[in-house]
């Protein structure tokens, strides 16, 4: 089966891959990469008047839209992760890269790649599943359904491990007619060891991202684990044991139950989403041995550790080059933009959500680092009032510390987080602000070891 | 309310007040149009602040000469109402037009001036043109009030054909970007979210040409924002002059001379 139909198109990984490669390929992002810029007024102004249906008709338009880029179960088995990996490398411009990231999915890295002109091969492709008949809150009976699939898909890749994840909060909608499969890599494919050899820069760098956050699993079998859960607002413990705001969900979706029973957990993996099954590092540091490559690894303990570094990277950059550094760009889960954030000599900043932990966590950056001019946020709109989520009011609060232009960019504040729009709208937004600078040469590969002047992250030799 | 003509360059200036602590808010109207617009925001702003909204030559209730002035006469007038009034240092609030006004008189009369609020400037100058502007117009319209017409054609009438096409006019010509960087006092844009006259993009450039430059967005509402959301205008003043002006007498009570209630 065709890697690109089996591929979720918004998903965290795909979406940061689209980013990257057609930065290095000198484009930018209109609507997320996934319709060509002319249509993305007329886009726009259809997504606009989804956003005055009533909720229970938005809510049924997200989930279609999940179930329609999802798979058949009887098609899984047909999954190859090779076709999955040369899908990968294959969009990328074919040039040598200084630098070659290779792990775990994240959004800050994307910067810090664009900076350094360097790609990025993920470890982690989300695969969405057909299923029918199951309910979002019924994490044994999802499991149930899917099983099958899932050892078809593993007996046909023995190079993969299986993430089947489940997440009622944040993904309610998404999961109502379809399961996530995050695929990771255990072993370096033959796609990714060509495009290393054949793309990595004489003396480049290959750097294996590492986030080295886990979560509470259940093995279902040899490569293949159950994830309840996932990381956002509520906690690990939250998932499995309930509590009044996982009861308050449940309530204001109206479903029949008050709290989850979830397979119970007999240990922990790498995060589905976002963290390096560890395996592939034996095979990368073989691989780097064997071609004698200059391997190092980047590592933190979860994603958005690396946010306040690499906005501080680029703030340094700007200042070197002579350039205004007081405007942050807060970017939102796939929603980024590095190729506007350099045109328009913007401070990127990644959240990996629209949620209180993550704006707790551009708050505490902003507490810590001299105060901005300018403050746009761009908020993912995954049409679920999922546990602590702040609104687009906290949101633009936190924008309002700007000393002079603090706003939401390409969000509708009454709509969120319903708002389908501005899928489309936060690149047209961001398109027109009208200070601009021209696009640097990359940053040198040294001036991003600052990187490793930091407690929090680990940058060494590998 | 209070009714309060000055005499500038031998003619009566027209303005209203509505007294309370200082330092002194005055209005100053768009183009063609007078200080009708602003009527329902100074009720509220009044009291809680020194409020004033005043005509311009030609506009409204104040007399003009028989031929258009021009922006940089207008803006001088103002300053000389300033004077004629006795007002200390003042925060000018433009709406639309006004604000080219109000940038004009800060610029070369800084002295007079406190602080600024420009709410929706014009003109945006990726849209420079008649054209382009009218069509911006239209494509505001169905964002404002409709009780709003009578007022302009009331102010249309006042003003003269002469006198409304003079001062479009001037607002195509005048260059306000090359301006607001010198503006050093405080200043606050104000944007209604629908107003096409004035897009997200033109605001941001405004507040980040100015030096001490703050940008507030109200949301739902289009270019007039004083006429529709006048409580909310007025909130956003008051913070404006809490954390951005330093705290000055209270305003005084009584106009040079006084004629009685508005209209």
């Amino acid at each position: 089966m065709k890697a690109s139909k089996a591929v979720a198109a918004f998903d965290s990984s795909t979406g940061m891959l689209r980013a990257l490669s057609r930065f290095l390929a000198g484009r930018d992002i209109p609507a997320i990469g996934q319709v060509p810029a002319a249509l993305e007024i007329p886009l726009s102004a259809l997504l606009g008047t989804l956003n005055r249906l009533p909720r229970p008709a938005q809510e049924r338009a997200y989930a279609a839209s999940g179930w329609a880029e999802a798979i058949p179960q009887r098609r899984v088995g047909d999954v190859r992760s090779e076709a999955l990996a040369a899908w990968v490398t294959g969009h990328y411009p074919r040039r040598r890269y200084p630098v070659i990231f290779i792990g775990s999915t994240n959004g800050a890295l994307v910067h810090l790649a664009a900076a350094l002109d360097a790609a990025w091969l993920p470890q982690t492709l989300l695969l969405p599943v057909r299923r029918r008949g199951v309910a979002p809150d019924d994490p044994r009976g999802d499991l149930a359904a899917v099983e099958g699939a899932g050892r078809a898909l593993l007996a046909a890749n023995p190079e993969l491990e299986l993430h089947h994840m489940h997440d009622p909060n944040q993904d309610r909608l998404m999961i109502a007619g379809m399961t996530y499969f995050r695929v990771k890599w255990r072993r370096l494919p033959d796609a990714y060891r060509r495009f290393i050899r054949d793309h990595l820069a004489p003396g480049g760098l290959l750097v294996t991202v590492d986030c080295t956050l886990r979560w509470p699993t259940t093995q279902i079998d040899d490569r293949y684990v159950f994830q309840f859960g996932a990381l956002g607002d509520a906690t690990p413990e939250e998932y499995p044991q309930g509590g009044p705001r996982v009861a308050d969900l449940l309530a204001r979706y109206r479903a029949p139950v008050r709290h989850w029973d979830p397979p119970a957990p007999d240990g922990e993996s790498p995060e589905a989403e976002w963290g390096l099954q560890p395996a592939l590092l034996n095979d990368l540091s073989a691989f780097a041995e064997q071609h004698r490559l200059n391997a190092h690894v980047l590592r933190f303990d979860t994603p958005q550790r690396l946010s306040p570094a690499v906005a501080d990277l680029y703030r340094s950059w700007y200042a070197d080059r002579g350039l205004p550094t007081g405007r942050l760009l807060a970017e939102s889960f796939l929603l980024l933009e590095p190729w506007w954030a350099l045109r328009t000599g913007s401070v990127p900043y990644w959240a990996l959500f629209g949620t209180e932990t993550a704006r707790a966590g551009l708050n505490a950056y902003l507490d810590t680092t001299d105060p901005y001019d300018e403050i746009r946020i761009l908020l993912f709109n995954h049409g679920t009032d999922s546990i602590g989520l702040a609104s687009a009011q906290d949101w633009q609060r936190t924008a309002a510390r700007a000393r002079k232009i603090g706003v939401l960019t390409g969000v509708d504040a009454t709509a969120y987080p319903r708002d389908f729009a501005s899928l489309v709208r936060s690149h047209r937004e961001l398109s027109k602000i009208r200070a601009r600078y021209p696009m640097p040469p990359p940053l040198n590969t040294a001036a991003a070891k600052a990187l490793t002047a930091r407690d929090e992250i680990d940058w060494h030799p590998a | 309310m209070q009714r309060i003509t000055a005499a500038v360059s031998g003619r009566p200036m027209v303005a209203w007040r509505i007294g309370g602590p200082g330092p002194s808010v005055v209005c100053v109207h768009g183009a063609g149009v007078s200080s009708r617009e602003f009527q329902p925001f100074l009720k509220v702003l009044g009291h809680r602040h020194d409020a004033w909204t005043v005509d311009l030559p030609g506009f409204g209730a104040s007399s003009g000469p028989p031929y258009p002035l021009g922006l940089r006469a207008l803006a001088d007038a103002l300053a000389d109402w300033l004077a004629a009034v006795d007002l200390d240092p003042v925060v000018l609030l433009g709406g639309s037009f006004g604000c080219q006004v109000a940038v004009d008189a800060a610029v070369r009369h800084p002295d007079r001036i406190a602080a600024l609020v420009l709410v929706g400037p014009t003109l945006d100058p990726a849209a420079r043109g008649f054209v382009r502007q009218l069509l911006r117009w239209m494509r505001n319209s169905p964002h404002e009030r409709a009780s709003m017409a009578a007022l302009n054609l009331a102010d249309y009438r006042d003003a003269g054909v002469r006198r409304i096409v003079g001062a479009f006019a001037e607002s195509l010509r005048d260059r306000i970007e090359d301006k607001l960087p010198h503006i050093h006092a405080p200043a606050l844009v104000v944007r209604g979210d629908h107003d096409r006259l004035v897009p997200q993009e033109w605001a941001e450039e405004v507040t980040r040409l100015l030096p001490a430059g703050r940008l507030a967005v109200v949301a739902h509402v289009g270019h007039m924002v004083p006429y529709r959301r006048p409580q909310e205008l007025a909130g956003l003043v008051t913070d404006f002059l809490a954390h951005e002006v330093p705290a000055r007498g209270a305003g005084d009570e009584t106009g040079p001379e006084e004629s009685g209630a508005a209209r």
